[in-house]
């Protein structure tokens, strides 16, 4: 499974000639990425019928497009109403909804679409080069590895709601707890569920996501006439092209940020089951972690939301990894991508680079067209779709609520998952009232099964013994990490303290 | 000793911050009790994180306390409901809501839409522009059934207006 330079050329010019598959998906996957409910596997699911009836490639390239434009789309309202369009944008709206209300709707766009499409591609090439390599991650984890990856999840959440960290971990334990109704996956007993029978799957995530996100923030925004504060309604009168120019300029500055970050996404992403939404809050608390200026962070800092839109678009080459080169979806789009590609009698796997190179390597290269296309066709779109934030939230609201309600039925087709999403809905509002992260909530409900999925895994395997999770290697040197990655922050803000109060003194 | 417990004009109302906790308690402790019957590997992830939650949400009650003692701040939910002129406008949006997710199962997505919006708008903006509104919101439900329903082909709760256009198209 050599990478091969002559193949990856010739395939890069044919998949331009799909060009015409890829543009319409782009506008789909945008329109799709951005309302809450309609994820690009939903979207792939209807479309199904359609895939189906293309040959492979094309197929493949269409849900490409769809996967990767979606992943770009869901930053939007994330930014502009702080609605994240799935849970892979949870993280976005930290500080770019702050940079939208303070009137730079148009300049967080642009660095959004910016690094999306810088770290698609930069990831995109790599996971081509380094594929034999990556696709070992996912060799070494195991139910106790995973676990302390959980952690690691939850832990961040304490960190990212850092002005409270207890309020933070509260939020976040308590995401875990929702987490974690449902029927038990062995013994089948039915727990917290209230004895309701929708709730036996789980809690589901899009109504949790849309009632503590779009739900609660209708109900936030009605107290103002727009979402933008004083300063920004003058900024924002200035209009024009300046801040689609600035966001490109000051992302292009911040070019090694959009790297490493991106980075975290690709290897995240090759983790079967941990996904964007995990990558998108590891590298935004990475990326604070490792800030000059934490305190700016949550505020409108433009590296908080490079960090989590070029993970979130990292996760999308790296959850092909596992899917193309050892036959394990990486993610919900992943697994339909092998269905289609089984249902043409595809199998996917080491094999594929020997008999189909351009159907192993097309997906790449279909990722890298995608997002060079969306680059010159999404970025002035900035522009206008910044005028969002203007509307008065007289409007904004109630359409808010009936749309995302709505998107809140669709993957399931139940009424009670709207009742569910106005449930959540109260919870994140009095979250918001009470200085708790709604995120942090999120972030746990996400976790939650996972978790005790891996727990429940390992204590059957280490037969009850609970110390089963220091028992390897990787999970031990992970705990360590985990331990620095709390202490840390603590230490630099002692170290910046010390060095404020000298300074003071002097 | 009283006077410790006396709020200073400063004193913030953080009686609000301790609903989310209390409803956790509450939730964990019912949680408890369905995994009664199970063995107990499939109760240890549950209970490690439960007392866990127990413990941080403690751990915040007695802060709270230390607080409020310290006169740094009071018992009031004043924070949670703040303004307090618009919680008639906050609650009848409330009731909309419901009124929305229960009446959209037996009037279908655009009409249920086309209401919800209408009145939603009017009360948010005092009863003012209600031709305006009525317009934006016949603009927006349409629009919803056109994308969604005709051309993405997407299982919308279906009403009279749904079932008249997929009669007549």
């Amino acid at each position: 499974m050599e990478f091969s330079l002559d193949i990856f050329i010739e395939q890069f010019a044919r998949t331009f000639t799909f060009w015409w598959v890829i543009l319409p998906s782009i506008f789909l996957g945008l329109v799709v990425g951005a309302i809450p409910g309609f994820s690009a596997a939903n979207t792939i699911i209807i479309l199904l019928p359609l895939t189906l009836a293309m040959d492979p490639e094309t197929g493949l390239t269409f849900m490409i497009a769809l996967y990767a434009s979606s992943r770009m789309g869901a930053g939007i309202p994330a930014i502009l109403v702080n609605i994240p369009g799935t849970a892979g944008a949870a993280a976005t709206p930290l500080d770019g909804y702050p940079m939208a209300r303070q009137g730079k709707a148009q300049q967080a766009l642009a660095i959004s679409f910016v690094s999306s499409v810088l770290g698609g591609l930069l990831t995109t090439i790599v996971a081509l080069l380094a594929m034999p390599w990556l696709s070992q991650v996912a060799y070494y984890l195991h139910s106790v590895e995973m676990i302390v990856i959980m952690i690691f999840g939850i832990s961040l959440i304490a960190t990212i709601a850092a002005r409270d960290t207890l309020k933070g971990l509260i939020a976040g334990f308590f995401g875990l707890m929702i987490g974690y109704v449902g029927a038990d996956v062995v013994y089948e007993a039915p727990r917290g569920t209230f004895g309701f029978l929708e709730l036996y799957d789980g809690v589901p995530l899009i109504p949790a996501l849309v009632g503590l996100f779009a739900v609660s923030e209708a109900f936030a925004v009605i107290e103002g006439e727009s979402i933008l504060t004083q300063r920004g309604r003058e900024l924002m009168q200035k209009g024009g092209w300046g801040g689609t120019i600035d966001g490109l300029r000051e992302t292009l500055k911040r070019w090694w940020h959009v790297v490493w970050t991106s980075m975290i996404g690709l290897v995240i992403g090759v983790v079967p089951g941990a996904g964007a939404a995990i990558a998108s809050f590891v590298a935004y608390q990475q990326s604070r972690t490792f800030s000059k200026t934490p305190e700016l962070y949550g505020t409108g800092h433009i590296e908080g939301l490079i960090a989590p839109e070029a993970a979130n678009n990292g996760v999308t080459s790296g959850t092909l990894i596992p899917l193309l080169v050892i036959g394990v979806p990486g993610g919900a789009t992943a697994a339909i991508m092998a269905v289609v590609l089984q249902y043409h009698g595809v199998t996917v796997g080491p094999d594929l680079f020997m008999n189909s190179p351009e159907l192993a390597y097309g997906p790449f290269t279909a990722m890298a067209v995608t997002y060079a296309l969306m680059m010159l066709t999404v970025l002035p779109l900035a522009r206008y779709m910044s005028n969002i934030t203007v509307v008065s939230t007289v409007y904004m609201a109630p359409i808010i609520i009936a749309f995302t309600l709505v998107g809140a039925f669709v993957p399931r087709e139940y009424t009670f998952d709207m009742y569910l999403a106005l449930g959540f809905g109260v919870i994140g509002y009095i979250a918001r009232k009470t200085g708790y992260h709604v995120a942090a909530i999120l972030i746990g409900v996400i976790l939650g099964p996972l978790l005790e999925q891996y727990f429940l895994r390992a204590l059957r395997i280490a037969q009850g013994d609970v110390m089963v999770v220091f028992s390897s290697t990787i999970g031990n040197i992970l705990w360590a990490m985990l331990l620095l990655s709390i202490i840390f922050p603590y230490l630099m803000e002692a170290r910046r303290r010390k060095a404020r109060d000298r300074d003071a003194t002097a | 000793m009283a006077d410790k417990f006396e709020p200073t004009p400063k004193a913030k109302p953080i009686g609000g911050e301790l609903l989310l906790p209390a409803a956790a308690i509450l939730f964990s402790i019912y949680y408890f009790t369905t995994i009664t019957e199970v063995p107990f590997s499939a109760q240890v992830s549950a209970l490690f994180v439960g007392s866990v939650l127990i413990l941080l949400c403690c751990l915040l009650f007695i802060r709270t306390f230390l607080q409020v003692r310290r006169g740094e701040a009071t018992l009031g939910i004043g924070g949670l409901i703040e303004p307090v002129s618009y919680i008639p406008i906050r609650l009848g949006l409330l009731a909309l809501t419901l009124g929305f997710i229960f009446l959209v199962q037996w009037l279908g997505f655009t009409l249920t839409t086309f209401l919800f919006l209408s009145l939603a708008m009017m009360l948010l903006n005092g009863g003012r522009r209600k031709r305006f509104i009525v317009a934006v919101s016949a603009v927006l439900s349409f629009g919803g059934w056109l994308l969604f329903i005709y051309a993405f082909d997407t299982r919308f709760p279906a009403g009279p207006f749904e079932n008249l256009m997929a009669s007549v198209l």
